[in-house]
């Protein structure tokens, strides 16, 4: 019976049949402990460990098992002395250390091997013995292990070699292409498939998609028509020039990036607080896709933003960008109720996960507890990179409070910000200390009315002590003579007891001026805060960051992922099967930041420019090259273009990292510029579009949907807001916070709105927004019935198609209704429409108009008679749910 | 760990191709990334012959002390008072037990309904889990992993299983709570969205309010207009579908939104009851209103071929108020006998299966916080109580003993991973081969863990 157990390294041995193999019987048993007790450690091993090595170990533990359980080979030294996926079992003369004794043992928290039956006490203290003799192995190594096997391979996978120029293919339609390397390797896949492209979209569906693919937004009427009826030779080349320039560019691709850095502004997790000032880098990623700022800068800037030189004459502005890039360190999702080691090793893993996932497309993390599986990524490298992240702090902000343990300090920005911070920073001192003050004074007033009271005792008693004594006085005058029981003339005369009394009154009329002298200053205090309160100076804008610790160190192997349980110290370094010649290594004095930045946005690193052209390449067919873009990888797919992908890469490199030319180049290549037509032909070979013999139809992002239907119904603000709403919440737990105050209604741009983990907008959530919490370059579609719903029935679509139909209605355009038909579906679907469709749509029309309503909504800013406005919002509201108006497809001329 | 988004192989469903002939219609092209379908929720094939086919779960959020429920402890009855292994004094159960049923099973006074019918329960007394605070064990206890986010129950066993009511959402949860994990313990999260649970409700409204998004129109144009709009929609739509097969996604989504905005009132609304069943229910008695409802939506839902429902009952977390146990498990018991009664009569329970769990139990001692003894327990995930009922399990079968004192299972322990492998055992799904490939890695609700509890499967 096989047993996979928890962790690789535990599955060490299996039986198949427990009676195979004689355990050491007694006789032998005895003779060991005498052997052991003079003999070398290599006696012990060719007779006694050796053979339960071979009997009880090597079905599972070889290089020959069927599987190889938990990456440990037992049968050559080199195996046995590297231990599993999740490192060493044991050291040399270490027994007590020995995890591989723990295991014989059965311990708790081991799994124990063999796992069928537990060898005897006489074997485990052979193995014992062994260890502490300096596990002498006489086996000789032959050739590396299985494991050193697959490493050599993998480090020979397609995506560790450089990107090398190629010849570019011939052709046999020498006509076809339009940029001759991007189109001529497509042409030649073709080719080579024995298929031939479709033919060229028609006008209207191309100008459609650009709008779309490069803006996120969709054509007017009038800029369909400025393109259609644009006889020049270069018509398409300006509007995508147009198009590059405009800064929707960079909210449609800064988007795009967004989701790849889990952009977010809140923590997420189980305890999910606000990040009030997240934003900055929102803003900073799309005023980079627009300045067209080069790849390898922004790359360098997120990674080590606040360790790069400044350079003479450079604005404060591009400083302070610089500073807010490295946020992406920052934002990631947190357990904020954790702290200490636990708390910072999650951070660091997170960054390692974004960071290489999204510039190396690297799975780097699953090396957390264990070499990765499949990827030449020893733990090692996960612990040289945690090494460097670790002597990072990230900087996020938060306050101290239940279930956050650890804030930190947020980056000032903007025009006088550390002034401005250091203002309210003292001012805030101000406050507390003089609540201090207040505090103790109200203290003070307690003591001081303590004594008072005391006091006040003091003297009515002195009060009643003199008026007995005066009574007693007065009656034996009267009486002339003294009992003889009375005892209170002994001690205390009147006069004593009237000194006493004037006493007791002079102290308590200096504790009661106390009090109130004390009082007063609470007043005062208590005006002082209060006053203080009102008038904080205004704070600066913060953004998140990150800077080095003061003592950046190595950090050591966490052993099967345990911070708890250390191993060896791993010194700071990179990807260890990925070369990058001239690349710095870590100096050990810095976090080892600022040489990853340079060992990633470099144009040796083979990974980097691939991964940013493939990506820009996935949004502009909705496949990359490499279609799982997240991941080049062993378990990545492979390109279907190997020599097109390097191509790209290379020019990319070549041309300055710029994302924009980028985008040009393959915008203006012919495969780009395909009609969606099917084929049959093409379809029965190629049905998934791999080899590119059409453009394939796309479904809209959410943003996209939203941002189409706002600009519809003329409601869009494309204005920039400042800031994000999260930030005037402040400091929060989300789920305290009303979702009408998270999501409050906006005209902005989808890019704007904001990103709390878990409480995305619910056209988000529907329409396959990704969780923020997690890496994303390609999201996925799907087509389910609650968003019917709410394309048919929600507030949002609701009131958009009123206010697209009272903006049809006042249109001067159009005078007639089949006119207005038309008018609405270029807005919507920017084509006109068919005969029938006009008709149905008339029809439509007319029967609301006709309708006996249930409820006649008032028209909120126009003087338009309800029903007409109901007629045509009608109609809007049917575009809305169409395919067409969230697919890019082909339109009808 | 590997939490990018790959593309998407349906390995489970790979599988069952590879496994049997004929399954042509399983074939999911134009899932992955880039393709949608709605026809990811058709009833699907299990791996093998099962009773189960649905599923109720009935989440106790906060850890229900097994001590008052159904773990019958005498020595701790008796030691009272005594001191305890950790830092507090044993506190003897504040109910009374007795036997009940054919079985002899042991029920606390708290429960006198379900007592009714320990003939049908198959009670778990040994479950243990890997956590005893709260923001681990409830995603736990859904999704199986608390690192990462992963898809829940639910979402896992509408993937294996598909729905039987194309008109209604496969998944519900009522009135799920917001904290620790929140919408994570009911989504899906790298499986496709379609396999998420659609929400009614949530903790701290009441389940009278509680609706789906978006089912009534707001546009005030009518139901004529709504129609003919669709009608006009689904004209303009069908030519696409010479461009691609992924509009038969959008033309069938905009079907089931019609078809969902009337059978989801209609399987929301409870006023086709008979005063009778509401009242069985405990609807309209003021502390058996909110969960009655939730019970009989339960039935309702499954009745109408709804996969897997999630009902949640707040407030189990008695770390100083245990002394009111029994007014929580007042509001409970009745709703829940009445719908494992009215699930039998209707013939449901068969292939229904029930689950009752916390996210974990609770302590045989007193919890002493900042310094004082109070009446109540802290949490414990070591050794606690879960039931089962209906479709597969060994009914009236009292399975595993914590120690005597109910410090931890000593015998017949289920962990949680245990209970995910053995209910989707139940429902004819191979735990695991139920995979997802996600980020280049075959993930399952169990991770590595899980054995099937045969014990109690009968």
């Amino acid at each position: 019976m096989k047993r996979t157990s928890l962790y690789g390294l535990s599955a060490l041995l299996l039986i198949v049949h427990a009676g195979d193999f004689v355990l050491a019987d007694e006789p032998e048993a005895k003779e060991l402990n005498e052997t052991a007790a003079e003999s070398d450690g290599t006696t012990l091993f060719e007779r006694q460990i050796l053979p339960v090595l071979v009997n009880q170990c090597y079905e599972c533990h070889s290089k020959d098992s069927e599987t190889i359980e938990g990456g440990l080979e037992l049968d050559s030294p080199a195996g046995m002395l590297r231990g599993g996926d999740s490192g060493a079992m044991f050291e040399a003369h270490h027994a007590d250390k020995s995890e591989l004794l723990r295991m014989l043992r059965h311990e708790e928290g081991v799994s124990g091997m063999p796992p069928e039956e537990k060898l005897s006490e006489e074997v485990i203290a052979a193995f014992e013995e062994w260890i502490r003799l300096g596990a002498p192995d006489s086996r000789e190594d032959t050739g590396p292990t299985a494991k050193e096997q697959r490493l050599s391979e993998a480090e020979g996978h397609w995506a560790f070699q450089p990107p090398l120029p190629v010849e570019p293919p011939t052709v046999t339609d020498t006509d076809w292409a339009r940029d001759p390397l991007i189109d001529n390797f497509v042409l030649a896949r073709l080719e080579e498939a024995g298929l031939a492209p479709v033919s060229d979209a028609n006008r209207l569906t191309l100008v459609r998609r650009v709008y779309f693919d490069l803006i996120g937004l969709p054509p007017s009427p009038e800029q369909v028509n400025a393109f259609v009826s644009d006889e020049s030779p270069d018509a398409f080349e300006k509007l995508v020039d147009h198009l590059l320039d405009s800064p929707q560019f960079g909210e449609r691709w800064g988007r795009h990036w967004l989701d790849v850095v889990r952009y977010a502004e809140s923590s997420g997790m189980e305890f999910n607080f606000t990040y009030p000032h997240a934003w900055p880098y929102r803003d900073y990623v799309i005023d980079s896709l627009n300045a067209d700022k080069p790849f390898d800068d922004f790359l360098r800037e997120q990674i080590a933003g606040d360790l790069l030189p400044n350079e003479e004459g450079e604005s404060p502005e591009v400083i302070e960008a610089r500073n807010i890039a490295p946020s992406l360190l920052a934002f990631g999702p947190k357990r904020h109720n954790s702290s200490g080691t636990e708390f910072q090793i999650d951070i660091a893993d997170d960054q390692i996960d974004v960071v290489f996932k999204s510039t190396q497309a690297m799975t780097v993390s699953c090396a957390r507890c264990h070499d990765h599986k499949f990827d030449p990524i020893p733990q090692t490298d996960y612990y040289a990179l945690a090494g460097i992240f670790l002597s990072t702090e990230p900087r996020y902000g938060t306050i101290k409070q239940k279930y956050s343990n650890t804030p930190t300090e947020l980056l000032p920005i903007g025009e006088d910000a550390q002034a401005m911070h250091d203002a309210a920073e003292a001012h805030e001192k101000q406050i507390t200390e003089t609540e201090q003050s207040l505090a103790s004074k109200k203290e003070e007033v307690t003591k001081a009315e303590e004594a008072e009271k005391l006091a006040m005792t003091a003297k009515t008693e002195a009060k009643e002590l003199l008026a007995a004594i005066t009574s007693r006085l007065e009656a034996t005058a009267a009486e002339g003579e003294v009992s003889e029981n009375d005892t209170t003339t002994t001690d205390t005369s009147d006069a004593d007891a009237a000194t006493a009394l004037d006493q007791a009154v002079a102290k308590l009329t200096e504790a009661t001026t106390l009090v109130t002298t004390l009082k007063d200053e609470v007043t005062k205090l208590e005006t002082s805060v209060a006053e203080l309160k009102e008038s904080r100076p205004p704070r600066p804008q913060y953004a998140m960051t990150v800077r080095d610790r003061e003592q950046p160190a190595d950090t050591k192997l966490a052993i099967r992922g345990d911070f708890r349980n250390r191993g060896e110290v791993v010194p700071r370094g990179f990807l260890s099967a990925v070369h990058v010649p001239d690349a710095a290594s870590v100096d050990p004095t810095h976090s080892g930041r600022l040489e990853l930045a340079n060992w990633i946005a470099n144009p040796d690193n083979p990974l980097t420019a691939r991964v940013m052209v493939n990506r820009i390449w996935h949004h502009l067919f909705g496949r990359g090259i490499v279609p799982t873009v997240d991941n080049f990888g062993m378990l990545g797919k492979s390109p279907t273009h190997p020599q097109l992908l390097d191509t790209l890469a290379l020019r990319f490199i070549e041309e300055g990292w710029s994302v924009k030319r980028m985008v040009r180049a393959i915008v203006l290549s012919r495969a780009y510029q395909l009609s969606s037509r099917i084929d049959e032909k093409n379809m029965a070979v190629d049905p998934d579009n791999r080899l590119l013999w059409r453009a394939t139809p796309r479904r809209l992002e959410a943003e996209a949907i939203r941002d189409a239907t706002l600009t519809v119904s003329g409601q869009l603000e494309l204005q920039r807001p400042t800031g994000s709403t999260v930030t005037a919440l402040g400091d929060k737990l989300v789920r305290g916070i009303p979702t009408e105050k998270i999501q409050p209604p906006s005209q902005h741009r989808s890019v704007y709105l904001p990103v709390v983990r878990d409480y995305v907008p619910e056209l988000f959530d529907l329409f396959d927004f990704p969780s923020p919490s997690l890496v994303t370059g390609q999201r996925v579609v799907t087509n389910v019935p609650s968003q019917a719903l709410y394309l048919r029935n929600s507030e949002f679509v609701a009131e958009q198609s009123r206010h697209a139909a009272e903006r049809l209605l006042a249109s001067e355009d159009v005078s007639d209704d089949a006119g207005r038909v038309a008018l609405a579906m270029q807005w919507a679907l920017g084509r006109l429409p068919s005969d029938a469709e006009s008709e149905a749509a008339l029809q439509l029309i007319q029967q609301v108009q006709q309708a006996e309503v249930p409820e006649v909504k008032e028209a909120e800013t126009s003087d338009e008679d309800p029903r007409i406005v109901n007629a045509w919002s009608a109609w809007f509201l049917t575009l809305f749910t169409t395919a067409e108006f969230r697919y890019l497809v082909d339109l009808g001329d | 760990m590997t939490n990018h988004s790959s593309e998407p192989t349906i390995s489970r469903r790979g599988w069952l191709q590879a496994a049997s002939c004929g399954l042509g219609s399983l074939t999911l092209t134009g899932l992955a990334p880039g393709g949608a379908s709605a026809g990811l929720l058709s009833p699907q094939v299990a791996h093998y012959p099962a009773k189960a086919k649905r599923v109720i779960f009935l989440f106790m959020a906060g850890g229900p002390s097994q001590f008052e429920s159904f773990d019958h402890k005498p020595a701790l009855k008796a030691g009272g008072g005594k001191e305890g292994l950790k830092k507090g004094k044993l506190l003897a159960p504040l109910t009374e037990f007795a036997q009940h049923g054919e079985s002899g099973m042991w029920v606390s006074d708290a429960f006198p309904h379900l007592a009714k019918q320990t003939d049908d329960l198959c009670l778990l007394n040994a479950v243990s889990a890997p956590s005893r605070a709260h923001p681990i064990a409830v995603p736990m206890m859904h999704t199986g992993e608390f690192q990462f986010v992963r898809p829940s129950l639910g979402s896992w066993v509408l993937y294996g299983l598909g729905t039987e009511n194309q008109d209604l959402p496969g998944f519900f949860t009522i009135k799920p709570t917001r904290t620790f994990g929140g919408p994570a313990n009911y989504g899906s999260a790298f499986l496709p969205s379609t396999y998420q649970a659609t929400r009614l409700g949530w903790e701290g409204q009441p389940v009278k309010d509680a609706t789906i998004g978006n089912l009534t129109p707001q546009h005030g144009l009518g139901a004529d207009a709504a129609r003919e709009s669709l009608k006009l929609s689904q004209l303009m739509n069908k030519p696409l579908l010479n461009q691609t097969e992924e509009v038969r996604g959008v033309i069938n989504s905009l079907e089931l939104s019609d078809r969902m905005q009337s059978a989801v009132p209609q399987v929301l609304d409870l006023s086709t009851e008979s005063q009778e069943t509401l009242a069985s229910y405990g609807i309209d008695q003021e502390r058996t209103d909110d969960f009655g409802r939730q019970c009989l939506l339960a039935r309702r839902l499954v009745e109408s071929g709804v996969r897997f429902v999630e009902a949640t009952s707040t407030g189990w977390d008695h770390h100083s108020n245990l002394d009111k146990f029994k007014d929580k498990a007042e509001s409970i018991d009745k709703p829940i006998a009445a719908l494992l009664a009215d699930l039998k009569q209707r013939g449901l329970l068969d292939e229904t299966l029930v689950l009752w769990t916390g996210e974990f139990g609770r302590t045989p001692e007193t919890q002493v916080l900042e310094g004082k003894e109070t009446i109540g327990r802290d949490h414990n995930a070591e050794g606690f109580t879960a039931w089962l009922a209906g479709g597969g399990v060994r009914s009236g079968l009292t399975h595993g003993m914590t120690d005597e004192l109910g410090y931890k299972a000593v015998e017949g322990n289920v962990h949680l991973h245990d209970l995910h492998a053995t209910m989707l055992h139940l429902l004819g799904l191979d735990h695991t081969k139920l995979t997802y490939r996600y980020g280049g890695r075959d993930f399952r609700l169990t991770n590595i863990h899980g054995e099937i509890v045969q014990e109690i499967v009968a």
